[in-house]
């Protein structure tokens, strides 16, 4: 038990950690505005504003005809809805109370509000583990750790923000019915693992850990009762919750990525048994008892999965979770999944950019917690073991290691500090001793740690200038790399002064505004989400890429000849075609850079079987669009759309005319004419290009 | 026969028409000159007319009756009249009658009156070809009358068009004299017309200024009795000169000055000096493009649609900022008035299709009395609940369709309300708070546990 000072320290620091951590991810609307981010997050929000407009139940049963144009797409039955619903209850809660807030506003600012919760949370699952110290610095650390920012910036509308909490308060939960075998907690932490699954589909990893902390204190001899409790109440309770989620279903007990959860539950009740057994039974009896359960459970249970595979009950592991194990896997198999950038492989650089010095610390930690086994301590190593793994193999995943990185490094700091700070000599004790000892007190101190003084002090100061550059480092990361928009872009012009592209939303509005109601728009999957929110117009393919051969019909289009490619478009009824181009600006993702992915998705169908990525390189193997290109390259339809008068626009000094910035080449085909389209719109800075397709030709004309 | 008929038929409508007049009108009153200057040099059609009116009795009059017809009447935004030197604002009776609407204005009684007449009619200018490509130029019709339609006979009187440039495809040139000088077009000086004349002319010429209408404003003002109002105007806004036919090239756009003339790239809201926290936004976020000029006596905006209009092309926005309430509400004890402008200036000679005006008035704001400029349609008062209000407030509603500039004019809205009404909020949030400490109090000095566990 604290005393009153200190008690009043610890909620003095984890309030400041709160406010900090709510207050670094305002950088992005102090730099730009209150909107929000990216490209997910355009639909979460639209989702949102959905369910807070039309109630629950319409949400649940919602069909959406605005995305996925004929098929449309089943809202209500295809997404994780706890992002959703938590932000129109505290809408709704804020309504109650006649507090007018925009669910805009609600929406930019839930995920640093929850960045504040799991700073609390951080506090107690470390305090649990370790100490009230160690759970601290881990709470501060946590508040501003780059790699937990990046994905919960304001505005950055997206699951991960309040995932990342959800998960803390599951291991919190855990930790407590582990540690009290009460079931209380126990249910409290399967309520924990609902709200969890209700939010990210990365509750799947969390459906691993549990488990597999179970079997390790299974192996290492450390089950008991409470652990029985814990895990069996957890297991039941969790599964039957989650299912209620109409996009989980029953995966629960049907897909692989569940089993280990199902075995380890069917394993505790063995033992358990077993257990129970041993006690009222002499050791031969015992034996024999033992050997044939055993033998005829390992028969049945290999039977039954056999059965299940072969029927195909259990379905095999999807190819998002292949890739987890074996990173080249989606790289060769599926170029969907490997044409997005945060589904690659995380470079080391990344690590120290996201996490700082926790990189260093965290081994510590790991040893701190060897070198004192309890429960809790285990499930912290194995947290930390397989996250890391995890956030080795997709560079996104490093938002979950990023929480146990945090930890352990609180452990460590809080550990090492303890124990040097003690060594410091303070001129205030020296005071304290009555003057008659001091003489020889003061000799038996030297003897003792006259060198060790200047080392501690040394380290303590090494410590801290260590924490003050994270400190530095996490500012100068959120500031730099995590706070823009990505919607409005921003650039320095030559007197210094700030520019703002702000095209694509002018593009969207001038959709909204401007074009028919039910008109259907053909873009790149990418800007999907950004279309039905913003335009609030009918597009083909979006960011849930739930049907390939759809998206990889548009990408049949982009890459064909404008005939043929007309052809596709009156097919899937398009009116108008949508590119971005960064040709004039020097905006490398646009989508000539991301035309090669298009043509690969486009040639992985039947449909596409006539297009081949090879044919769209030039002479020398490259992939380049000046006079080397290869000619498909330069009559397909996106290279028409992009570069469309462009050969006439002067982008650089002492170049010549239709020098496209990105790729630092004078395009190869200029001056040539639409004939099925024509210009709709194009912004200012040309970044957003919009076509309308035209009408087929009258008969006989 | 034939010109015996046309006889019959013409002395048959004259006295209809007369019998009609009669019931209101003095025939004997006469215009002594008519001075019109019409000027259609934008998308509006403004009309001044310089009127001497003399009875030919000698005797004093003080009716006068003006006449508008009635298809120019859907279009007939605003009307002011005044006497022609002391510039005092007549009041005007509006009468259905069969030549069209009467105004019949009541005057001090007199021998000679000299009358100022504004007119300013809204969707006259009709874009001829309706649609046009990037690069061309917008061209406009304007149907008028070479006379002034008048219940009285007019001795001298005199027409003068003015146009925004010079450029002009046709116009008609009947009756004589017809005369163009640069941007002006003169019809008359015609002598001693008989009443209810037409003789239509058509001026169809280059009009590139900005055709732009506001098809509907919500304006809504929210009073604080703190010491800030603030207002939020939503708009939507139409390009509503001639259509875009084809492609819209950026190109074009950003290297030939020829191309999209008509198109309007930006323009000049003009808010009240003290505008403070303006801001300038739509469904998807802050529009950046805009400046904010401070001048002496108003806070001038430069907005910029995110895209420019062209003919046919729609745009949706809100834009709002706070001013001090000091400046517009007054009081006397517990008895308020608010002195606010109707509409804002949202760009120069603009048209406004739909006006809705709704006032916030303060949580328990009673007797709320509006005293309008003009004739308003009022709505049913609604109440608005925000910030930590327990009964609402009172809302204040009401609308009116075609509005121009000259409709910029100051409402008032008298109210009661009680000072102490303002302590009810903070004295909310306080008794809030003092439960919640309480409770906390009690929460953490009893315990509620049934069950003692026992020290490890």
């Amino acid at each position: 038990m604290l005393s009153f000072s200190g008690n009043l320290l610890k909620i003095v620091i984890l309030i400041i950690s709160a406010i900090l951590s709510f207050s670094s991810r305002l950088f992005s609307v102090l730099k730009f505005e209150s909107v929000i981010h990216e490209f997910d997050p355009y639909f979460n929000y639209r989702t949102t504003r959905f369910l807070a407009e039309h109630g629950f139940y319409k949400f649940h049963n919602w069909f959406d005809d605005r995305a996925w144009y004929p098929l449309g797409r089943i809202i209500g039955g295809t997404i994780y809805p706890g992002l959703m619903i938590t932000s129109s209850a505290l809408f709704n809660v804020l309504r109650l109370l006649n507090i007018t807030v925009d669910i805009r506003n609600i929406c930019v600012f839930l995920a640093p509000f929850f960045s504040s919760l799991t700073t609390l949370i951080t506090y107690h699952l470390t305090k649990e583990i370790y100490t009230t110290g160690s759970g601290l610095v881990a709470a501060a650390m946590i508040a501003i750790v780059p790699g937990y920012i990046s994905r919960s910036v304001a505005g950055s509308y997206d699951n991960e923000g309040i995932a990342i909490f959800c998960m803390l308060l599951t291991y919190y939960m855990w930790i407590k019915a582990v540690k009290t075998g009460s079931m209380f907690w126990a249910t409290m932490s399967s309520l924990a693992y609902f709200y969890m699954v209700s939010s990210w589909g990365g509750y799947v990893f969390l459906i691993n850990l549990i488990p597999l902390h179970v079997l390790v204190l299974m192996f290492i001899g450390r089950f008991s009762h409470r652990i029985y409790i814990a895990y069996s109440v957890l297991y039941s309770v969790g599964t039957i919750l989650s299912m209620q989620i109409s996009f989980v279903g029953f995966q629960p007990i049907q897909s692989s990525e569940h089993m280990l959860a199902l075995g380890v539950f069917g394993i505790c009740q063995i033992k358990a048994f077993v257990n129970y057994l041993k006690s009222k039974m002499t050791k031969e009896y015992f034996e024999v008892m033992f050997q044939a359960i055993t033998s005829t459970v390992l028969i049945a249970a290999m039977f039954i999965v056999a059965v299940l595979v072969f029927t195909g009950k259990v379905s095999p592991w999807t190819g998002r979770f292949y890739s987890l194990l074996d990173p080249s896997y989606a790289k060769n198999h599926i170029p969907i999944i490997a044409s997005v950038s945060e589904h690659q492989p995380t470079s080391w650089s990344s690590f120290y950019f996201d996490l700082q010095i926790l990189v260093f610390l965290f081994p510590a930690g790991l040893y701190i917690c060897f070198s004192k086994l309890t429960d809790e301590n285990i499930f912290i190593i194995l947290y930390g073991i397989t996250s890391i793994y995890f956030a080795g193999v997709m560079v996104r995943l490093i938002l979950v290691l990023a929480p146990v990185m945090c930890m352990l490094s609180g452990i460590t700091v809080s550990h090492l500090l303890t124990k040097y700070v003690n060594f410091i000599e303070t001129p205030f004790a020296e005071k304290v001793v009555p003057k008659v000892k001091q003489k020889r007190h003061q000799k038996k101190l030297e003897q003792q740690v006259g060198v060790k003084n200047e080392i501690a002090v040394g380290f303590v100061v090494v410590l801290t200038v260590m924490l003050i550059t994270y400190t530095f480092h996490s500012t100068w990361v959120t500031l730099e790399a995590y706070s823009s928009p990505s919607i409005v872009l921003s650039a320095r012009s030559h007197d210094g002064g700030k520019i703002i592209f702000d095209d694509f939303r002018e593009a969207y509005y001038w959709l909204q505004m401007n074009t028919p109601e039910n008109s259907k728009i053909m873009s790149w999957w990418d800007y999907g989400y950004q279309i039905t929110a913003m335009a609030n117009r009918t597009i083909l393919v979006d960011n849930n890429t739930w049907n390939n051969t759809h998206i990889s019909r548009v990408g049949q289009a982009m890459a064909s000849t404008e005939e043929k490619a007309f052809e596709i478009m009156k097919e899937l009824d398009v009116d108008y075609v949508l590119i971005i181009f960064g040709g004039l600006t020097g905006y490398s993702s646009d989508d000539i850079n991301k035309f090669l992915w298009m043509i690969r998705i486009g040639g992985s169908t039947a449909g596409g079987a006539d297009i081949n990525e090879r044919d769209y390189y030039g002479a020398n193997g490259e992939f380049r669009v000046d006079k080397e290109a290869s000619p498909l390259l330069l009559n397909c339809l996106m290279y028409k759309l992009s570069y469309y008068r462009f050969g006439q626009v002067y982008t650089e000094a002492s170049k010549p005319p239709g020098w496209d910035r990105v790729r630092a080449v004078e395009i190869g085909n200029k001056n040539f004419k639409l004939s099925t389209l024509e210009e709709a719109y194009t912004t200012e800075h040309w970044l957003v290009r919009i076509y309308k397709v035209k009408d087929l030709r009258n008969r006989g004309v | 026969m034939e010109v015996f008929e046309k006889l019959m038929l013409l002395i048959y409508i004259t006295c209809c028409s007369l019998l009609i007049v009669n019931g209101a009108i003095d025939p004997e009153v006469i215009n002594k000159s008519v001075e019109r200057n019409i000027d259609i040099s934008t998308q509006l059609v403004k009309i001044t007319h310089k009127i001497q009116a003399t009875h030919t009795g000698k005797k004093p009059f003080s009716k006068y009756s003006f006449l508008v017809n009635e298809k120019e009447h859907g279009n007939l935004s605003f009307i002011s009249i005044k006497d022609l030197s002391t510039k005092k604002e007549f009041k005007a009776q509006e009468n259905k009658i069969s030549a069209g609407y009467e105004y019949e204005i009541t005057f001090p009684s007199t021998n000679n009156q000299h009358l100022h007449i504004e007119c300013v009619f809204t969707k006259s200018l009709i874009p001829h070809p309706s649609k046009i490509t990037q690069n061309e130029k917008q061209l406009v019709r304007y149907f008028g009358n070479a006379y002034f339609y008048t219940p009285y006979q007019v001795l001298t009187q005199k027409t003068t068009i003015q146009l925004p440039t010079s450029t002009v495809e046709y116009s008609t040139n009947v009756p004589m004299p017809v005369v163009q000088s640069g941007s002006r077009i003169s019809y008359g000086p015609y002598e001693n017309i008989d009443p209810l004349q037409i003789s239509e002319i058509i001026v169809h010429y280059e009009n590139q200024t900005p055709f732009l209408s506001v098809t509907r404003l919500e304006r809504v003002i929210e009073i604080s009795h703190w010491g800030n109002i603030a207002v939020e105007e939503t708009i939507d806004m139409t390009h509503s000169g001639a259509e875009l036919k084809g492609p819209f090239s950026r190109y074009d756009f950003q290297k030939d000055v020829r191309s999209g003339q008509s198109s309007i790239k930006n323009y000049k809201t003009i808010l009240p000096a003290s505008a403070t926290g303006v801001y300038y936004r739509d469904t998807n976020g802050n529009i950046s493009t805009s400046n904010m000029k401070i001048m002496k006596d108003s806070v001038e905006l430069d907005l910029r649609p995110r895209f420019p209009l062209f003919g046919g092309w729609k745009t949706h926005y809100t834009i709002g900022y706070n001013v001090p309430s000091f400046e517009y509400l007054f009081n006397n004890g517990n008895d308020y008035l608010l002195k606010m402008r109707v509409i804002d200036h949202i760009f120069d000679d603009m048209v406004v299709e739909d006006a809705t005006v709704k006032i916030i008035l303060p949580e328990g704001a009673s007797n709320v009395k509006l005293i309008s400029p003009y004739p308003v349609n009022r709505k049913e008062d609604t109440l608005h609940f925000t910030y930590l209000d327990t009964f609402g407030r009172p809302v204040i509603t009401f609308t009116k369709t075609n509005l121009v500039e000259n409709h910029i004019h100051d409402f008032n809205v008298k109210y009661n309300f009680s000072n102490l009404n303002m302590l009810q909020e903070p004295f909310l949030v306080i008794i809030f708070f003092f439960i919640l400490f309480g409770i906390v109090i009690v929460f953490i000095r009893l315990d509620f546990s049934i069950y003692k566990e026992k020290e490890n």
